[in-house]
């Protein structure tokens, strides 16, 4: 308060301030200006550098930056504006040229206006947070001559059209473009994008969407994709030439999309061209394009794996249920081999062996072939014919090539068990008629199921390979053994193990005389070597050679069966004899001797018997005789057996019968394995392990698991929980 | 250009001296010298000499800096006139590469001592990445360049600086305790040349802001900011801020019986991608050592002495720092005795003293500062009363000691921008230590 009375006299304190040349910073800065009015006119080698830039130093350390700083804006501006002026009144096609040769010149100014003002940029720039004068120089460009109302359409428009001309064949200048895209991106990439990129992609799109809709009107469906494949291309060298490279995928994105995504289903389906068409056809160009195309949209292999799938499983399933295929096993699996082998050389050749075509190539095969129920059968028939005959004459290497291919579709075989069934029944055939054309060929056979199913599922097959290695010794033992057999009728034995060959109704028929006391030696030989066995004859299985002489001296060696021997034995003493009478004799079953006297009788040029009345088939009460009119050019004459190579509708009941009765114990050995280990577990989860588990041999039927699972329980393997009755537990 | 053309003359204040365009070039496009003589400024210019109104002793100085890339300041200059004339240049860069060598915890010189203006004890000195730092004192902090000039300080609410960090050369964080009921306090980053305020960080719980306060910070190298935070309604843990955007990315609670929010240090473990969160007596009771896995809010690995039977000559630990190349731990107690923990065995793993120095004991000064720890370049550096000792090798072999006559206890060090900064506890000292440049007759 007391203040306030003594306020009569102020004394200012002393300061002796230092006043600057109040129009130091103005005549400076004109010195400034001046220079960058020459810079942008072209005359700055009257300008002294060391000059120029102690001026700005100056003013920047006599804190005239704002002053320095805003003059510079509003300089650079008023340059740009004329620039602007001349850019705009540019006419027609120097437009670009302008623009470019301002843009150089520009840049040029902006870096010797940069070098001047070096200090202010280092100092205070940074302090006030201002935008450094390079980028000041962008900005200003930017916002004067590129946003200028009439330039910015212009020059989108100019850039659209010459890029719309080049697309339509016309020779452009590409070294313009790329001066006038650098620049947009050096004015930053949201600059590149808003002024060019965006309206460019845009513009394309609607290009190509007009263009693939006329293309797919009139052209078939491999020349749409050559024609699409063609601009993708074109422009990727597009980008490479003149645009960011940012802009590669976006661009290859609108392509895809308007000339590949959007017809897909169409080109795909295309009549006439479409993918079916090219499958038929092999065309493995266009399949490739396809591909290649397809794969850059989402969806798009899919689309093509989908089609090429429905596609193989329909042919394939005509295939497998054609009666007329049915008829001929070999040529069946033949088909199934050349569709294979054609699908594997489409993926190969066009489909960049994707996986995933080869997958579902798998599973379609696997999908079809177990269509049928007698491709197990028929495959094991196709390796016998090859096994038999079909090899001859060709390379180890080749064998193993087919092979190999037998074993690709042994693969898709879902019930294994019925082909190992089906293939030792025809491998017995094979090794006891001495059909077998190459022991090679048969045991790496053998090794290829073996690696593919295990040991257990080749066991068996082994077995007969080494019981007919053990019967050639006994032969050389017995016949060492007996030297005093020379002179009579030679027999040869084969020692078959119970259990690795294929059990047949064994019923021994009447030998004729001569030969049962053969037998009876060597089963004296046998035993007499080997104790605790048991030696049974398979009659069925034999074969023997007869010389015979006929009616007009004619001698012949006749390769007949054993049970055809039999019968023809009876006719040394006899020069008639009736259906009865034969059967009586010889005590072979029914079915066998009607078929054996078809073939001895019925078939023209073997027919070393003659029957009355001459029908076709064999009644009861038909009489036979010796055919003394028999001839034939050879020497040795082979009777064949009527056997048919397919099964007989019974034979394959009763095989299938077997196949089901082996089964059995094995679902229950799966059973008690998973149990043993699992101590208790829930009924779907046991089918599902059991399933999996048998997976590799054959596919376990659920109500058969179920019924093994019943008879476990009734056998005390397996107790149902109390509480739930879904719940299995083991027993120990 | 041939030999003749290579030549070129320079009036320097009136004193004319002769070099080459090739020894000019050395400056740079990006100085005075670099644009000076580039062919836009220079087409029609064909004097015989150019003018350059500055200083011709310091032009000397600075041309045989650009000749030899070595920097002699005769006596007679006083280094701020050459820094002046080196930033007209553009050669400020130049000159701060030839002021010392690179780092090396053995050849270390003490090159000053400077004395600060805060009253008060020192809390934190932090070495920037360009050779200034930071000094805080109760509330406020120091920033001073690597020329050593002292820039605006910073402050934050006028609250108490627990730690502060350098993000990079232009940007310092500070962490801060809170003023109850106002929302005052926390984090902020600070310009590091203006000290002006760009930008403060908030903590949210339950999307609340909430006012907290920050105590040790860690940076990765990823551009995101860690800091030990305690809120006031018992909201502990370890906040996670991105540095770019300022929000907050994460936040790892305290879990029951363990301590995070009074961290007296963090360390981001860019090898393991982890965070070593360590709290010490006196702050609490006992030691908490903690590896934080932010990814899937993991607590990796963990280690305390709570229920660790103390003998008579009790080993507390008083500073943690993960040795990430070892494996382990290094922890320091009172006495300055080095302890390692595994960090391979999971917790529980016993501490490992190796008994180095027990002739400190009974000796201790007045006012004892607790031993703090650095490791730079494979050597481990501890601070005790008023001296730093380097370690070595993988006995960690005691290899030099740094020690200064006056100041005190040494209560914080820091080592950055290839420099050692020591803060003392008495006198408001701080000392600044560097490597020389390599000797003339050296192998690179």
């Amino acid at each position: 308060m007391s203040n306030q009375k003594k306020r009569n006299f102020q004394i200012e304190a002393f300061k002796h301030r230092v006043v600057m040349d109040p129009k130091y910073a103005d005549k400076t800065w004109k010195i400034l200006e001046h220079a960058i009015h020459e810079i942008y006119n072209h005359n700055a080698s009257g300008l002294s550098f060391e000059e120029l830039y102690r001026n700005a130093y100056n003013m920047v350390l006599h804190k005239f930056g704002e002053k320095l700083y805003s003059g510079l804006v509003s300089t650079m501006t008023g340059h740009l504006k004329d620039i602007a002026q001349s850019v705009e009144a540019a006419q027609g096609g120097s437009f670009l040229e302008e623009l470019n040769r301002k843009w150089n010149d520009h840049n040029k100014a902006l870096q010797m206006i940069r070098d001047i003002l070096m200090y202010m940029d280092r100092t205070y720039i940074p302090s006030t947070q201002k935008t450094p004068v390079h980028e000041l120089g962008l900005n200003l460009w930017k916002e004067n001559v590129i946003y200028s109302s009439q330039i910015r359409t212009r020059l989108l428009n100019t850039l659209l059209e010459l890029l719309h001309s080049e697309r339509t064949g016309e020779v452009i200048d590409r070294g313009i473009l790329r001066n006038i895209t650098k620049m947009l991106m050096d004015l930053g990439p949201s600059v590149y994008g808003q002024e060019f990129e965006n309206h460019f992609l845009q513009v394309s799109a609607e290009f190509y969407r007009v263009e693939s809709q006329k293309f797919i009107e009139c052209c078939d469906c491999g020349d749409y994709l050559k024609k699409a494949e063609r601009r993708l291309n074109e422009e990727t060298e597009r980008v490479s030439h003149y645009l960011d490279s940012r802009t590669e995928k976006k661009i290859t994105n609108v392509v895809e999309k308007e000339m590949i995504e959007n017809h897909m289903l169409r080109l795909i389906h295309m009549e006439n061209s479409g993918l079916v068409h090219m499958l038929c056809d092999d065309k493995y160009e266009d399949l490739s394009r396809m591909y290649n195309l397809f794969r850059r949209v989402t969806d798009g292999l899919s689309k093509i794996r989908e089609v090429m799938t429905s596609h193989m499983r329909e042919s394939g399933k005509q295939l497998v249920t054609d009666p007329e295929r049915l008829k001929d096993p070999v040529e069946y699996v033949q088909r199934l081999l050349d569709e294979k082998d054609k699908y594997d050389k489409i993926i190969n050749l066009a489909f960049n062996n994707d996986k995933s075509f080869q997958n579902a190539l798998n599973s379609s095969f696997e999908y079809f072939i177990n269509l049928n129920p007698r491709s197990p059968e028929f495959i094991s028939l196709f390796v016998d014919d090859k096994l038999r005959k079909g090899l001859k004459g060709v390379s180890e290497d080749d064998v193993e090539v087919t092979l190999d291919k037998v074993m690709m579709l042994f693969r898709y075989l879902q019930e294994k068990d019925v082909f190992e069934k089906y293939y030792k029944q025809h491998l017995a055939k094979r090794l006891l008629s001495g059909k077998t054309v190459s022991d090679d060929a048969e045991r790496s056979l053998i090794v290829k199921l073996k690696t593919e199913c295990g040991y257990q599922f080749t066991s068996k097959l082994e077995g007969m390979f080494t019981d007919m290695k053990t019967s050639q010794d006994t032969m050389q033992g017995f016949s060492a053994c007996h030297p005093e057999l020379n002179d009579g009728p030679t027999l040869t034995v084969q020692v078959l193990t119970t259990g690795s060959w294929p059990t047949q109704s064994s019923v021994t028929c009447n030998l004729p005389a001569e030969m049962s006391t053969l037998c009876e030696k060597f089963r004296s030989f046998y035993l007499g070597t080997r104790t605790g066995r048991r030696l049974s004859w398979q009659t069925n299985m034999g074969t023997a050679d007869l010389k015979a002489t006929f009616g007009k001296g004619q001698k012949h060696e006749l390769n007949v069966s054993t049970y055809q021997m039999c019968v023809l034995m009876l006719f040394n003493n006899a020069d008639r004899l009736s259906y009865k009478e034969i059967e009586q004799a010889t005590e072979i079953p029914a079915s066998d001797l009607k078929r054996c006297l078809q073939s001895l009788a019925l078939v023209k040029g073997r027919n070393v018997l003659r029957k009355e009345p001459m029908s076709k088939d064999i009644g009861e009460d038909d009489a036979f005789f010796v055919n003394e009119k028999f001839s034939s050019k050879l020497y040795k004459v082979k009777i064949g057996t009527v056997v048919a190579q397919k099964e007989s509708e019974p034979e394959k009941q009763e095989t299938r019968q077997r196949v089901e009765e082996d089964r059995k114990p094995q679902i229950e050995a799966a059973i008690v394995r998973i149990m043993k280990s699992r101590k208790q577990l829930d009924h779907n989860n046991l089918i599902a392990e059991v399933t999996k588990q048998l997976q590799s041999r054959f596919l376990a039927n659920p109500t058969e698991v179920k019924k093994r699972i019943e008879s476990l329980i009734e056998r005390d393997f397996l107790e149902r929980d109390d509480s739930d009755r879904r719940l299995y537990r083991y027993l120990a | 250009m041939g030999v003749e053309k290579d030549r070129v003359k320079l009036n320097v204040g009136g004193r004319v001296v002769e070099t080459t365009w090739t020894t000019l070039a050395n400056a740079g496009r990006n100085s005075m010298l670099g644009a000076m003589f580039d062919e836009n400024w220079n087409l029609t210019e064909r004097e015989s000499e150019r003018f350059i109104d500055r200083n011709p002793d310091c032009f000397g100085i600075l041309l045989d800096l650009l000749r030899t890339g070595e920097l002699h300041i005769p006596p007679h200059i006083p280094e701020k006139l050459l820094y002046r004339e080196a930033l007209y240049y553009g050669l400020l860069d130049h000159v701060r590469a030839a002021k010392w060598g690179p780092f090396d915890g053995n050849r270390l010189r003490l090159s000053r001592s400077l004395q600060g203006q805060a009253p008060g004890d020192g809390t934190a000195i932090r070495g920037g990445p360009d050779g200034g730092c930071c000094v805080a004192h109760g509330s406020m902090v120091h920033v001073y360049d690597w020329m050593l000039e002292e820039h605006p300080p910073i402050n934050l609410d006028y609250q108490r600086v627990n730690d502060v960090g350098w993000v990079d050369s232009d940007n310092v964080v500070i962490g801060v305790s809170e003023r109850l009921g106002r929302g005052d306090g926390g984090m902020g980053l600070f310009s590091s040349h203006t000290g002006e305020l760009r930008y403060k960080f908030h903590v949210c719980h339950d999307n609340q802001v909430k006012s907290y306060t920050a105590g040790a910070l860690s940076f990765s190298s990823d551009y995101r900011i860690f800091s030990s935070c305690k809120g006031r309604s018992n909201e502990y843990g370890v906040g996670v801020w991105d540095q770019i955007t300022g929000k907050q990315i994460d936040f790892f609670y305290e879990p029951l019986g363990w301590s995070l929010g009074d961290a007296d240090k963090l360390q981001w473990l860019e090898g393991s991608h982890c965070l070593l969160v360590a709290t010490m007596f006196p702050r609490k009771d006992n030691c908490y050592i903690s590896l934080l896995d932010f990814r899937d809010k993991r607590m990796v690995w963990c280690w305390s002495d709570v229920g660790a039977p103390f003998a008579v000559d009790e080993k507390r630990v008083r500073d943690a720092i993960a040795m990430e190349d070892n494996n382990s731990i290094c922890v320091v107690n009172e006495f300055e005795d080095l302890g390692f923990l595994d960090l391979r065995s999971s917790a529980a793993t016993s501490l490992r003293w190796s008994s180095r120095s027990r002739l400190m004991k009974g000796k201790m000064p007045e006012e004892p500062c607790y031993p703090k720890l650095a490791l730079h370049g494979g050597q481990l550096f501890s601070s005790m009363n008023d001296c730093i000792s380097v370690f070595c090798g993988p006995e960690w072999v005691l290899t030099s000691r740094l020690r200064r006559s006056y100041g005190g206890s040494i209560c914080d060090f820091s080592i950055g921008g290839d420099r050692l900064f020591a803060l003392h506890s008495e006198e408001n000292v701080f000392d600044i230590w560097e490597t020389p440049t390599p000797p003339i007759l050296g192998f690179v």
